[in-house]
C-alpha cells in the first residue's frame, strides 16, 4: 500500500531552492577568510601564548565537524519537513516501516568513531596545556578572595596586593584593575589558591582558566609570547562582588618586568601574602 | 481547564455543574492521577512563570553596563540563584511528574498509579517544600544568593548567613523527598500495573522513559538530600561536612553533580518520550527503530551516572580522559535518537498542527545545544568555555529546547485528554513562533558573549569589555519571550470558556498510544474497555485496522501451548 511515492522530477522552485544554499555556503566560505572567523570568535590570537594556537586549532577544527553534523541532520529534517507533508487530498497511510537494521547499525557506529577521532584529538591537546613538568622561568603564585587578587612573585620575594574594582558603569576604573606582569617568552608557572571561597582564574586571551579552591594549590605553565594587556576575571561565583574581581595581565619585556618588580620592592612590598592569611591580618606580608 | 471531572461510573460529555468550592475541596483531596496530574502541572507552570520573571529581571539588569534594575549585587546574585532553582526544581521536575500522572497509567491501561495516597503525599511535599523554598525572597536577608549548586564554601554560615539560606536548602530538600516518592510510584505502577497484553516493548515511548526517568532519579536525588541536609547540618548544627580544611569545597561538587548530571537527564528524557509520542501521530507512521530508541534512552541513563566531573574540568582535582570520553559516548545514543526521530518522519505524510510545530522546534533546537555539547566535553575547549555565557547557552539550548517545547507539545496534544478540549490551532502557531524567535534571540548570541570572555554570574561589566550589544541583542529577545506567553495564556482562557467539548477518544485521528482508545477526559478509572494490545500502537490498531497489517501476525501453531506454560507471546 505504497500511496506515496517521493516525488522524482526536481521542479524548478527546487532548483532555485539549490541555487540559493549554493550561494549561501559561497558566503560562508568567503566571510571564512577573515580573521576573526578563522579563529572561531576567540579572543585570543594564534601566537597569544604557546598554547592558543593549539586551543584554536582543536576549536575550529571542532567546530567544523559539528556544524557538518548539524547541516546534514538540520537537512534531513527540513527535507522530511519539505518533501513528506501530506498534501490536499490526499488520502490513506505511507508504508508502516518499523525499522531497518542496517541503518540502524550504521547511524550508531559511525557517531562512534567520530567521538573516537575527537577524544584523540582532544585527550592530546589536553595533556598538552596541562603539562607542568617543564622547568619555569617565573613562578607567581595567586591568591584569590573576596574580591581581588593577591600576586606573589616567589622567585623575587615581592607581592602585589589588588583590590575590588569599583564599577559604575562607566570606562573610568580601568586604573585601578590589579594587573600580573608577565615577562614575554618565558615560562610563567602559576600556583594558585584561595583565601576564603571557590574562585576562578581566567584569562580569555590565553584560552585558559583553573579554579581557586580554599586548601588546595592548582598549578599550570604558559608562555606568553606576545606583548600586551589581557583583561582576567573570575568565573566562579564567589559572593557579592563577583564581578568586581577584575584583574589584567601586563605581558612585558624582561626589562619592564624587572623594573616593576623592583618598584614594587622600593614600596615595600616584600616576602609574601599567603591562603593562610586571615581577613583580618591582609596587607602586613608575612613569611 | 475545566474545573469538573466526571462522574465515577459513566463517561459523559458535559461535565455537571459544580460549585467552586466543592472542586477545589475535592481537588486538594483527590487521589486521582489526572487530578493530582493537574495539580501538578498548573504548579509547575505557575513556578515556570515566576522564574520567567526573574529571568526579565536579569536580562533587564545586563542589558547595559551599571547597575539599573536591581539595588544592590546581591540581589542580582538572589534573581540568578532561585531563576536557576526554581525552573529545574520546581518546575521541571514537578512538570516530569505532572505529565507522568497524566499519561503513564493511560499508555499502559491502568486504573491509576499503583499507590494512590503516595502520589497525593509527593504532590504536596513538592508543593510545600517549593513554598519554603520561594518563600526565601520574604526574609530580611533575601533569596539564597549562592548560585543553584551551591559551592561550599561559599554557602556556609560566614559568608552566606541569614534565613532565606537556610529555607532555600531545606525547602528544596523536601521538595526533594517527594520527587523520590513520586518515583516509587512510577516505577511500581509500570513494573506491575500494565494491562493484559502490554509487554515491555509493547509500552509507549513515553511510559518507557518515564520507568528510566524514575530509575534515575532513586540513583541521583537520595544524594542530593544526603547533601542538602548535611550542608542544613553545617549550618544549623555547626557539623562540618563541607569545612574546606577536609576538602569539602571539593567533596560537595562531587555530591552535587552525582546529582546534578543525571538530573539534566531526569529532565530530558521524559520530554524526549513527548516527542516521540507525537511524531508517529502526525507523520501518520509507526516510530522507526523503537527498540533501538529504547536501548539509546537506556544507555543514555547508565552513561549519565557516569559523567559527573565534566562539569568540574577547572577544578584540577579529576581525571580528564576519562569523564571527557563517557561525556563524548552520550553522544552517540543521543544522535540515535535523532535518527530514530528523523526516520519516522522519513516517507511519511505529515501535518502540522500545533503538537507537531513544537516537536520540529524541539528537534531543531535541541540539535544545537547537543553539538555544543559535543565542543564541552573536550577539557582543552572547555577550560575556555567553563563558567562562561557560551554554558549558560548551551544549557539553555538543552533544556529550553527540550522541556519547553516539548512540554507545549505535550499540552497541546494531550489538552483534549487532560479537559476534554483542543487549544485553538491558531494562537498556538502565534505562541511557537513567538517562542522560537524569542528564544533563539535571546540565546543565540550568548555563545559569542562567552566564548568571547563573558562569564556566568556577572551582574555587570566594562564598557570597554564589548559586551554591551551582544547583552542588548540577549535581552531583546527575553523580552519577546516573555510576551510569547501572552498568546498561551489567551487560549487556556479562551479554550476554557468557550471551545466545544471534544467527542471523540482521539481527536487527532491518528493516535498511537492507549490513551486515544478511551473518552476525552477519561473517566474516573480511564477505560469502559480495553482495545487489545498486540503492537506498540493499541489505538491506532483499534481504529485503522486496515493500516495496521504488520502489526497482525498469524496465531503460531503451539500458542495454546505457550500461553498455558506462561511464556510470553513473541514480540510482532
Amino acid at each position: 500500500m505504497r500511496s506515496h511515492p517521493a516525488p522524482r522530477v526536481l521542479r524548478p522552485w527546487r532548483r532555485r531552492f539549490g541555487l540559493i544554499t549554493l550561494a549561501g555556503v559561497g558566503l560562508l566560505m568567503l566571510t571564512g577568510c577573515s580573521a576573526t572567523v578563522r579563529r572561531g570568535w576567540e579572543p585570543s590570537t594564534r601566537d597569544t601564548t604557546n598554547q592558543t594556537g593549539r586551543i584554536i586549532d582543536l576549536w575550529v577544527g571542532s567546530w567544523v565537524a559539528a556544524l557538518a553534523v548539524g547541516v546534514l541532520v538540520w537537512g534531513l529534517i527540513i527535507w522530511c519537513v519539505v518533501a513528506y507533508r501530506r498534501r490536499r487530498g490526499e488520502t490513506g497511510y505511507p508504508a508502516q516501516v518499523r525499522y531497518n537494521v542496517p541503518i540502524e547499525i550504521l547511524y550508531t557506529i559511525l557517531p562512534l568513531m567520530m567521538v573516537g577521532v575527537l577524544f584523540y584529538y582532544t585527550a592530546r591537546d589536553q595533556a598538552a596545556i596541562a603539562d607542568t613538568s617543564a622547568e619555569p622561568d617565573v613562578v607567581v603564585e595567586v591568591v584569590a578572595k573576596q574580591w581581588s587578587w593577591d600576586f606573589n612573585y616567589v622567585d623575587e620575594n615581592v607581592y602585589d596586593s589588588g583590590v575590588q574594582v569599583q564599577l559604575d558603569g562607566t570606562p573610568g576604573p580601568r586604573a585601578t584593575i590589579p594587573k600580573l606582569y608577565l615577562p614575554v617568552n618565558e615560562r610563567a608557572e602559576f600556583r594558585i589558591t584561595s583565601r576564603d571561597v571557590i574562585h576562578s582564574f581566567w584569562v580569555p586571551a590565553f584560552l585558559y582558566k583553573l579554579d581557586a579552591i580554599p586548601g588546595i594549590e592548582n598549578t599550570f605553565q604558559v608562555v606568553p609570547t606576545r606583548e600586551g594587556t589581557f583583561a582576567g576575571r573570575c568565573s566562579e561565583l564567589c559572593g557579592e562582588y563577583h564581578s568586581e574581581m577584575l584583574f589584567t595581565v601586563e605581558v612585558v619585556s624582561r626589562q619592564e618586568y624587572d623594573r616593576h618588580l623592583q618598584e614594587l620592592r622600593a614600596r615595600g612590598q616584600v616576602g609574601r601574602l599567603g591562603a593562610d592569611l586571615n581577613r583580618q591580618g591582609a596587607g602586613n606580608g608575612s613569611t | 481547564m475545566t474545573a469538573a471531572i466526571p462522574a465515577p461510573s459513566t463517561p459523559v460529555l458535559v461535565p455537571p455543574r459544580t460549585r467552586k468550592g466543592r472542586t477545589v475541596v475535592r481537588w486538594l483531596s483527590s487521589t486521582d492521577h489526572k487530578v493530582i496530574g493537574h495539580l501538578y502541572l498548573i504548579t509547575a507552570f505557575a513556578f515556570f512563570l515566576v522564574g520567567g520573571l526573574l529571568a526579565l529581571l536579569i536580562r533587564a539588569e545586563l542589558a547595559s553596563p551599571g547597575l539599573e534594575i536591581v539595588q544592590n549585587k546581591q540581589q542580582y546574585n538572589q534573581l540568578f540563584t532561585m531563576h536557576g532553582l526554581i525552573m529545574l526544581l520546581l518546575f521541571a521536575t514537578p512538570t516530569f511528574a505532572g505529565f507522568a500522572n497524566e499519561i503513564m497509567p493511560l499508555q499502559i491501561g491502568a486504573p491509576d498509579v499503583a499507590f494512590p495516597r503516595l502520589n497525593m503525599l509527593s504532590y504536596w511535599l513538592f508543593v510545600f517544600g517549593g513554598l519554603v523554598a520561594a518563600a526565601s525572597f520574604l526574609t530580611a536577608q533575601g533569596a539564597a544568593a549562592f548560585g543553584w549548586y551551591m559551592y561550599a564554601p561559599l554557602t556556609n554560615n560566614m559568608y552566606s548567613p541569614g534565613l532565606g539560606a537556610d529555607l532555600g536548602i531545606f525547602g528544596l530538600a523536601l521538595a526533594g523527598f517527594g520527587t523520590i516518592l513520586g518515583a516509587v510510584n512510577f516505577i511500581t505502577t509500570i513494573v506491575t500495573m500494565r494491562a493484559p497484553g502490554m509487554t515491555m516493548f509493547r509500552m509507549p515511548v513515553f511510559t518507557w522513559n518515564v520507568l528510566i526517568t524514575s530509575v534515575l532519579i532513586l540513583m541521583a536525588f537520595p544524594p542530593l538530600a544526603a547533601a542538602l541536609l548535611a550542608l542544613g547540618a553545617d549550618r544549623k548544627l555547626g557539623a562540618q561536612v563541607f569545612d574546606p580544611a577536609n576538602g569539602g569545597a571539593i567533596l560537595w561538587q562531587h555530591l552535587f553533580w552525582f546529582f546534578g548530571h543525571p538530573e539534566v537527564y531526569i529532565l530530558a528524557l521524559p520530554f524526549f518520550g513527548i516527542v516521540t509520542e507525537i511524531l508517529p501521530v502526525f507523520s501518520r507512521k509507526p516510530i522507526f527503530g523503537y527498540k533501538g530508541l529504547v536501548f539509546a534512552t537506556i544507555a543514555i541513563a547508565g552513561l549519565s551516572v557516569t559523567v559527573w566531573a565534566h562539569h568540574m574540568y577547572t577544578t584540577g582535582q579529576v581525571a580528564l580522559p576519562f569523564f571527557a570520553f563517557m561525556t563524548m559516548l552520550i553522544a552517540v545514543p543521543t544522535g540515535v535518537k535523532f535518527f530514530n526521530w528523523i526516520g519516522t518522519m522519513w516517507r511519511g505524510s505529515l501535518t502540522f498542527e500545533t503538537p507537531m510545530l513544537w516537536t520540529l522546534g524541539f528537534l531543531t533546537t535541541f540539535l544545537f545545544g547537543g553539538l555544543t555539547g559535543v565542543l564541552l566535553s573536550s577539557p582543552a575547549l572547555d577550560f575556555q568555555l567553563s563558567d562562561s555565557y557560551f554554558v549558560v547557552a548551551h544549557f539553555h539550548y538543552v533544556l529550553f529546547g527540550t522541556i519547553v517545547f516539548a512540554m507545549f507539545a505535550g499540552f497541546y496534544f494531550w489538552w483534549p485528554k487532560f479537559t476534554g478540549r483542543m487549544l485553538d490551532e491558531r494562537l498556538g502557531k502565534v505562541h511557537f513562533w513567538l517562542t522560537f524567535v524569542g528564544f533563539h534571540t535571546t540565546f543565540l548570541i550568548q555563545h559569542w558573549l562567552g566564548a568571547q570572555g563573558f562569564p556566568r554570574r556577572y551582574a555587570d561589566y566594562l564598557p570597554q569589555d564589548g559586551f554591551t550589544l551582544y547583552n542588548r541583542i540577549s535581552s531583546v529577545g527575553a523580552l519577546i519571550l516573555a510576551l510569547s506567553m501572552l498568546p498561551f495564556l489567551w487560549n487556556v482562557y479562551r479554550t476554557w470558556r468557550s471551545a466545544p467539548p471534544v467527542t471523540e477518544d482521539d481527536p487527532w485521528g491518528h493516535g498511537c498510544s492507549l490513551e486515544w482508545a478511551t473518552a476525552s477526559p477519561p473517566p474516573r478509572h480511564n477505560f469502559t474497555s480495553l482495545p487489545r494490545i498486540r503492537s506498540e500502537r493499541p489505538a491506532f490498531d483499534l481504529h485503522h485496522p486496515e493500516a495496521a497489517a504488520t502489526g497482525a501476525v498469524a496465531p503460531s501453531a503451539d500458542l495454546l501451548g505457550r500461553a498455558l506454560d506462561g511464556r510470553p507471546e513473541r514480540d510482532a
